[in-house]
Order: structure tokens, then sequence, then C-alpha cells
């Protein structure tokens, strides 16, 4: 036989379990410690996206047990919408499964591998079969069912399938639902703990979805615990459903775009365009074509290769709106918060949801996370908790674009430790970094690592500069906060009584302090404190000002609050006037010497814990400890984005009564003749 | 004769100077100024040589303690009611040790001290503002005082009031005799003795060496044991035996930068306690050893100088007591060396070779004094 005959043969022989156990590495069960953590993974994942797309609130239960000869059995269990019973030997039994190949949208699995691996790796391992009891919400029962992998055809194999009544559902899954799954299969895995474990690999996914309940039940051989992990839902708002979108021209590469002209049903490249991309208008079509000297009739299926090229390069050159970023789900900051504070106790939390941005026609937005002080251990490098679309990532630490923008940054100016200003920072400090994205790249198949990309690198370096600038300012806060402690100790407790002991000592009148106090203070202080109030379910805020000078002073005092659409100002007796957004101004009228003057207000639509610490800021002279001059510029600069977003949204409602397919093109200067308007009716002061 | 009691002040002197300290508070209150308290700056950089008392005293420059720092405010707090319970003690005619005092601040408030090191700091700073000595305080210092042997004779006034004789070789044992707080001529008087100079030993195991080799006899010396950094009473019974006996002090430490310090606390006067120098150093006291360049004459087993040692050195570099040629040699070559040895290096050579051979030959080097 010829030798080429011969290895093509070959290379026909092999199934996709040798396929498995060739790459066994990047699938994730090369180990058997590892082998476990994939397995609750791709579980977890799946159930996670199951009830995200059923609008369900996750609660998942995930129990491992060691059996007798090293093998592991796992069962997770969760209130998910279920799987009918006709797909369930099609889910678990095919690889390479799911639209989620061709849609272009924000999800946590995106391989369609995932749980079949698991039944194959089980079934490869052990022998032993998989099974799944499903619950669908249109059924009175359940049914069960065990599974095997027809690798050669790709197909599985369902045995002694049964219906399960609704009591025993209940009583075997341990939950009161009437929809869900569960999976049991037995595996050659090694249970472990340590910082790569399912249990932090669950306490990693619990802080990005803090939506979600999650338990963790682990035991030995004769029923001991050997680990447990308990994580309850922080927040019962879903996370905002994803949105299938079409390819956005940016995002083209040659191979998709000759594709897509190959399969399209438009007659023609105008039409193509408009229907198969995102935010391609008739005006940017026509503007494309033009760029791209192309007749709008040309049939699609018809363009040579250098045709497509010029289109390519068309897309570049003219200007077209980012593709819609609500096919984006983020955790947003507040929740990132709550999953932090939750999961690592601390002092201080800071969190930053980027607006999304678009990196090569793709969606993309990031999250940063920092939590400083508390229980965390100063010794030792920062933990880095990364997640690409809400995903733990737990291995390959070090090839990561999310690691490599934090070790870019020099944190030594934020308070934390770093040899050289480069590397991971040392100090008791976590860093979270979420990339949510229709399109994550990575390095390799495992999908631990997540490839170089400048745009997504700057907008993780804009994200961690500004926790930093948090954490910095925090720490600042935080000095002078003890320094004016200490000053006020001084005047209000030691000073009184040297005054007192001495006179009494002396037999002399006690001196009268207050000139001696605007001496030893000479300056202006301000104190802040935000407490939740549990009975009217508010945040308060207190600013106090305090006057220790020899001249009268006065101030317009700037709190930093968190506003959103759901978060406002409740009382506010002293009035005042917005500055920006989540920035309120008060003019206060000129404090005398060895005055104070109180500002106090509420904010409602958060809960404990939201808001721990206001940033005080004022416009003013000379120096006010406790609190930072306000930024003209700065501030200028947030007005003049305000103004812009208020710009787009009034354009975009205007473009949407008028027709659905007309969509803001290009930059604002077009529509600069609104500004001025913008301006005066916007105008602060 | 110079006591240390003739400082001494009557009850009312001491009441009145410590009110004065509390006066130039409430004065400056009255004045709408923060209150203070002025005293000389207590470092390295504020002591000079006396030409007069031929000791080193505190220089002129003073530290202004003012109620602008919380810091500066708890001290004068303290000092406040440091000299409440002072006053107490005095008008109640009790007494107090330096540690006593510091777990009584635990009642007092703000007032309370964070270490004992701040007490007995605060201590010195009120005996040098006002001019007093911590006995007319009624304070005393727990730490214990030296041991002595050899062939002299001290009358001590015991606690029934008696004066009884004790000769430092025939009525003690191997620990010899201990020297108590109060070295005044009336607790305790120098009666006689038959040696030719005293000995002071910076470490326990030397003096039990030299105590088991006979050597005060040998050598016709007493033996005292420093116990580290010498108390103020060490130092005074030296200073006496130096002055009213007559005799040589010879001072045998390790080799390291902080037994040059002893010494010179012994010679020239301690920086703490620059303020009574002229009571407790004795100029013509002499350093024996072990020298730098003995590590290399004899060959002695060594050890690295730590980044503390060395700073310490460096700091010695610019210590107005050790400006001498002599010092700074031995200083640079101990920097140079880069090494440091314990006065038990000497074993190396046995148990004898300290006593039989290593101090007849620095005895006769640095004083000419000849044994046997």
């Amino acid at each position: 036989m010829d030798k080429a005959q011969r290895i093509a043969n070959k290379q026909k022989q092999i199934s996709i379990s040798e396929f498995f156990e060739k790459n066994k590495h990047f699938l994730g069960f090369d180990t058997h410690q590892r082998a476990i953590i994939t397995a609750v993974k791709e579980a977890v994942d799946n159930s996670l996206d199951a009830c995200e797309e059923g609008r369900i609130l996750p609660e998942i239960h995930v129990f491992i047990k060691r059996l007798e000869g090293g093998n592991l059995e796992l069962i997770t269990q969760d209130n998910g919408p279920g799987i009918p019973r006709d797909s369930i030997a099609n889910v678990f039994g095919k690889f390479l499964l799911g639209s989620r190949f061709h849609a272009i949208r924000q999800t946590r699995g995106q391989q369609g591998i995932g749980i079949t691996g698991v039944v194959m790796y089980s079934q490869l391992t052990t022998g032993s079969l998989t099974t799944v009891m499903s619950k669908i919400e249109a059924e009175s029962t359940a049914v069960r069912v065990n599974l095997a992998l027809d690798t050669k055809n790709n197909r599985a194999l369902k045995s002694n399938e049964e219906r399960i009544p609704l009591e025993d559902w209940f009583r075997e899954s341990g939950i009161e639902s009437l929809h869900g799954l569960r999976i049991r299969t037995v595996m050659a895995a090694k249970y472990q703990r340590g910082r790569q474990s399912v249990h932090q690999y669950l306490r990693m996914t619990s802080i990005v979805n803090p939506h979600a309940t999650i338990r963790l039940h682990v035991v030995g051989k004769d029923g001991e615990v050997v680990d447990q992990g308990e994580w309850v839902r922080t927040t019962s708002k879903l996370p905002r459903p994803v949105v299938e979108i079409k390819p956005h021209p940016h995002g083209m590469q040659f191979g998709t775009l000759q594709r897509m002209l190959k399969s399209t049903k438009e007659r023609n490249v105008k039409s193509f365009l408009r229907k198969e991309f995102e935010k391609v208008s008739p005006l940017v079509a026509k503007k494309i074509l033009e760029h791209a000297t192309l007749d709008e009739k040309r049939r699609p299926s018809n363009l040579d290769v250098e045709s497509i090229q010029r289109l390519l390069a068309a897309f570049m050159e003219v200007k077209i709106q980012a593709p819609p970023v609500d096919c984006l789900s983020p955790i947003e900051d507040l929740l990132i918060k709550k999953g932090l504070e939750k999961a690592i106790d601390s002092r201080y939390a800071a969190t930053v949801t980027r607006n999304p941005s678009v990196s090569q026609g793709n969606p993309f937005q990031v999250e940063v996370g920092l939590v400083f002080g508390g229980d965390l251990p100063s010794d030792g490098t920062v933990e880095l908790l990364r997640f690409a679309n809400r995903v733990p990532l737990m291995y390959q630490q070090g090839g990561c674009l999310l690691t490599k923008a934090i070790e870019s940054i020099d944190w030594r100016r934020y308070g934390l430790e770093q040899t050289g200003g480069k590397g991971v920072p040392k100090g008791p400090a976590a860093i979270l970094v979420h990339l949510a994205s229709t399109n994550v790249q990575f390095t390799s198949e495992a999908k631990e690592a997540v490839s170089d990309n400048d745009e997504v690198f700057d907008e993780l370096r804009r994200a961690l500069f500004e926790v930093g600038r948090g954490l910095q300012s925090h720490r600042k806060r935080v000095g002078q906060r003890e320094k004016s402690k200490e000053k006020f100790d001084l005047i209000n407790k030691i000073l009184p009584e040297i005054a007192a002991k001495s006179s009494l000592m002396l037999g002399k009148p006690q001196p009268d302090l207050s000139p001696i106090i605007t001496k030893i203070m000479n300056a202006v202080f301000c104190e802040e404190e935000v407490i939740w109030d549990p009975s009217e379910k508010v945040t308060r805020c207190k600013i106090k000002i305090y006057n220790y000078t020899a001249r009268a002073r006065a101030y317009t005092i700037i709190a930093k609050w968190p506003e959103s659409e759901l978060v406002k100002i409740g009382e506010n007796a002293r009035g005042g006037r917005k500055e920006a957004r989540g920035l309120w101004a008060w003019r206060l009228d000129a404090i005398d010497p060895g005055d104070m003057t109180q500002i106090d207000f509420t904010v409602t639509g958060l809960s404990k814990g939201d808001w721990k610490e206001a940033e005080v800021f004022y416009r003013g002279n000379g120096e006010v400890i406790g609190c930072e001059k306000i930024d003209e510029s700065l501030l200028e600069e947030a007005r003049k984005q305000e103004r812009l977003q208020e710009v787009v949204e009034e354009f975009e409602d205007e473009a949407g009564s008028t027709s659905n397919d007309q969509v803001l093109v290009g930059s604002p200067h077009s529509h600069g003749e609104s500004n001025d308007e913008w301006q005066t009716g916007n105008k602060l002061f | 004769m110079n006591d240390l009691r003739e400082k001494t002040r009557s009850k009312e002197e001491t009441i009145d100077a410590l009110h004065a300290v509390a006066e130039e508070m409430h004065n400056r209150m009255v004045r709408g100024e923060p209150p203070r308290m002025t005293l000389p700056v207590r470092s390295k950089k504020n002591i000079s040589f006396d030409e007069r008392l031929n000791v080193y005293k505190y220089g002129k420059k003073k530290t202004i303690r003012d109620a602008t720092s919380l810091g500066s405010a708890h001290q004068l707090l303290r000092a406040l009611f440091v000299t409440e319970f002072m006053q107490e003690m005095i008008e109640g005619q009790k007494s107090s040790t330096l540690r006593e005092m510091y777990y009584i601040s635990e009642g007092w408030g703000y007032g309370k001290f964070g270490s004992q090191n701040e007490s007995n700091n605060l201590a010195e700073d009120l005996e040098i503002v006002t001019g007093c000595l911590r006995e007319d305080f009624k304070l005393r210092p727990e730490e214990d005082g030296a041991r002595i042997i050899g062939n002299l004779t001290f009358e001590e006034r015991n606690r029934r009031g008696e004066w009884m004789s004790i000769n430092c070789r025939d009525d003690v044992g191997d620990s010899g005799y201990g020297v108590p707080y109060n070295v005044e001529s009336e607790k305790l008087r120098l009666v006689s003795h038959d040696i030719d100079f005293m000995m002071a030993i910076e470490t326990g195991g030397m003096f039990d060496r030299l105590v088991e080799n006979g050597f005060d006899e040998n050598a016709r010396c007493g033996l005292i044991h420093l116990k580290g950094q010498p108390a103020r009473s060490t130092r005074r019974i030296m200073k006496r035996m130096n002055e009213e006996w007559g005799l040589p002090i010879v001072v045998f430490t390790d080799c390291d930068p902080w037994s040059f310090r002893i010494f010179a606390s012994i010679a020239y006067g301690a920086i703490k306690t620059a303020h009574i120098s002229e009571y407790l150093a004795t100029p013509s006291a002499v350093y024996l050893g072990i020298d730098s360049d003995d590590i290399q004459a004899y060959d002695l087993p060594a050890d690295e100088l730590t980044s503390r040692d060395i700073e310490a050195l460096k700091a010695e570099k610019s210590d107005p007591r050790f400006q001498s040629q002599e010092w700074m040699d031995q200083i640079d070559l101990m920097l140079e060396l880069g090494q440091k040895a314990e006065q038990q290096s000497l074993a190396k050579y046995g148990l004898d070779f300290v006593t039989d051979t290593y101090l007849p030959e620095k005895l006769r080097q640095k004083l000419g004094i000849v044994i046997g």
C-alpha cells in the first residue's frame, strides 16, 4: 500500500475517544485533581447558563463522595429549566453541539464540548454510565436515564429510561422545584483543597454570580465531611438577558466575510451589508461601497478576492457606530462589591464597571474589583481573581492578558508593595478582573488564559488605574481621619486635662482654652460618616466641617455619592444642587472660628453595606483636612461626558421614533449646533 | 568630697521645682499659647566635654515639647500626673520603684505610659528640668546593681538602720557582694581595702571565670560585674572607690560597639544621665580590652558584624565621646575587619588563658601593672 494511503487510513480510524484521550490536557482532564474541577465546572456553567436563559434564580448543589478504589462520585443538582426527554441524549451525548457556535453573544460555555466530555471521561476511566434526571415544568413527572457514549457515531446510548413521580423527584433532588436537572457520574479523580480546587472554583463563581446560591458538600469513604461551602445569593437581580447580535464590520476577517458572501440570501451587496451586519445603515452601506468602489448592485456571491479585500479595507475607513453592547452582561460594580464582600472579609472594596467598548467588531466590557485590608494576609502576593464571561479562570495565570494588565501597573503609588513597580503586587488585597465579551479570545483550547489584545489591555489598565486611585484616596482618607482624630483627642481630651490639672496643682483659675485650640489646630477639618439606617432602609451620610482657624471660612462642599437610576437622594435639609452625575454640592454660610457646620442627607435605593465611605471635596480657599479640593478640570470633563451621553441618548430616541433602521452614525461633531442648548439647559450654579 | 547627696533638695524645694514645670504650662495657657515644657536635647548631638568637671555634660541645645502634637501633649499631661504622684509620695513619706510608677499610670487615663521606657525617660526629664534627683522624687530603680568580689570592706546600713561591715572576699559567697541602689555615704561607707585596682567585667560568665581562677587574689584586685550597661549605682560606687581610695578602674568587656558604649558611660558619662555625669563618671577609667586588634593578635574566634553593629559603630564615629584617635582607630579597625569577639572567645586557649596570659599582658601594656 502507498505510504500516504496508509497514513490516511490510519487517520480515519482515530475515534473521538482517541481524540479525547490524546487531548485530555486542553479539555481539562489531564490530571485527576483537575478532572473533578473540570467536571464540576462544566456542570455548573451549564446550570448557570440554563437558569439565566430561563430567568430562574439558580440554586446549585454539588455533592462529591470519595469511593473505594480512588474514584469520585459527583452529583450536581440545579433548579434550572431541565431538559426535555427527547433532547437529553443530544445534550449529553454529542460533541460540538449547540447553536453557540454560530450565534454571537456572551455565554459561559463557548465550545459545546463541555458536559459531553464529562460523560466521556467517566466512561473512559471507570466504565460507568452517567445518570441524568430531568424535570421540566410542563410535565408532571421527571425522567431518569442512564447514558453511555457511542463515540464512533458521536451519539449517546440511552438505557433504563424511566419516569419518576413528582414526590420522588422532590425527595431525590432535595430542592422544592418543579424544574431542574440532576447529574450523577463516577470518575477517576482526586479531591484536593487549595488555590486550585472545586471549592475555590465555586467560591469564585459565587463572586461573579451574586444571584446564585451554591452549595458544596464533599464526603469521604465513611461519610465524614471532607470539605464544604455555602455561598448564598446576595441579590435576586438576575443578570441582564444576553441578546444575539449580527457581526460588526470591524470584526471581519477575510475568510469569514468570504463565507458570509457565499451563503447570504441577499441579492446585492448593499442589502447584504445592511442585513447581515450590525450598525450598517443605508447611508453607511453606501459610504462603504463608495470607499470600496463597488457597485451596490453586485451579487454578493460574485465578488472576487480583490473586491472582498477592498470591501474589508472600506470597513475600516468608514465611520461605523460601535456594535450594540446590550448583548453583554456585566456583573455591575455594586454586585461585584457584594460578591467580593461575601467571599472575602476586607476593610475596603472598590469596583469599576467600564463602559462597553469594541475590539475588532466584538463588544467587550471590563470590570475590576479590589478589596483591601481586614483579614487579608499582608505578606505574600495579592490574590488575583480572573474571570471571562463570569467563568473563573484558575490556571495559566502568568500567561493571561488579565494578569499582564495587573502586572503592568505600578501599584506602589497606590500603596501596595511591588518589586520594581512590576509584577503581581504584594499586600493585603485581592484584585478581581472580569472580561465580558461576545468573543473572548483564549491562548489555547484549555480556555484558561485570555490572549493579548491591545484594546482590552488598555481598557483593563484604565479600570485598574481607577480602582487604584480609589484605594489611594481611601488610604489617604484613613490616614487623614487618624490624623484628625488625634488632633480632636488632643484638644477635646488632653488639653482640658492639662489645664485642669495644672490649675488645681497651682491653685490658679482655669485658663480659657479657645484661643489655644485655634493655635494648635490652625486648620479646617472635615469628618464624614456613612451609616446604614436599618429602620428607614436608607443610607445616611453626615459631613461635619470644623473651623479651627482664627478667621471665618466659607466653602462649597461636594460629596460623591453612588447615583444611578434607582439610587436617589432622600432627605436633604440643606438643599444644594447637583454638580454632575454622582456629585452633589452645598454652599455653606461662613463658619466662624471654633464653629462647626453639619450636612445631613440620606440616599435611597441602596442596601446595607453598598456604600460605606463618602468622598468629600471642597471648593474654597486654603486646606481642609479630611477632604480634597475639587479638581475643576476633571469636573468639567465629567460634565462634558455627561452632555455627550445625553446628546447621544436624545438623538437615539429621536431616531428610534422615526425609523427603526436609522441609527446614529459618526462622531458627535455632526450635532455641534445642539451643543450650546445643552450647555445652557444643563448649566449649574 | 563630692557627695551626690549634696545635690539633694528638701521636700519643699523639690515640690516647688516640680510646680515650676506645671507653672510654665499654666502661664503659657493664660497667655493663650499652647502649654509646653523646655528641656535639653538628650542625644549625642547635645553632649560636650566639660573641662572643669572632666566629663561629658549636656550642652545648650533645648527642645520644646509643646501641646501642638498629640505625642507631646501626652507627655505634658503625663508630666503633670507624675508630678502629682511624686508630690503625694513626698508628702506621704513613701517611695516607689520606677516600675511601680509605670503600673500606677494604668489608672491615669490619657496620662498612661505606653511602655516602661517612657516612664523612665520622663523621670529623667523631670530630674533634668527641676535639677532634682530621682531620690528626691522618691523613685527607686528596680534594676539590680553590680556584684563585687575582692578584699575590700564596706559598711552598709541595713533595714534596721544598723551599720554592718562586709568584706567582699570573706563575708560573701561566690556571687559576691550585691551593690544596693543607693550607694551614698548615708547608706554605704568605704572602710578599707588591700587591692591595687578594680576590674569591671561586662559579662557574668567572665566574672565567674575570674572568680573561679582566683584572679582577685593573684592580681590583688577587686572584681565588679557590670551586668551589661551599668546601673547608676554601679557607676557611682566605682566613682567613689576611685576618688576615695584612689583605685584605678580598668574595664574588661567584649569587643563590639556596645562594649565601647559601656566603657564610655563609665569613663565619660552616659548620654541619658549627662546631667549628673560628674557624680557617675570616672574619667581615669582605662579600657583594658578586648581591643579590635586583639582579634588578630590573639587569633580569636570572631563573629561577623551585623548591620545593627555597623550602624552602631558609624553612630559612634559622630559621638563626641569617641573623638580621640585611639577610639577612632578601634572603631575603624572593627569596621575594616567586619568582626567582633566575645570575652569568652579567649577560652579557645583553655580556661586559664585569660588569667594566666591575656589579662597580665594587657595590664602590663596599658597600666604597667605586673602580676605575680
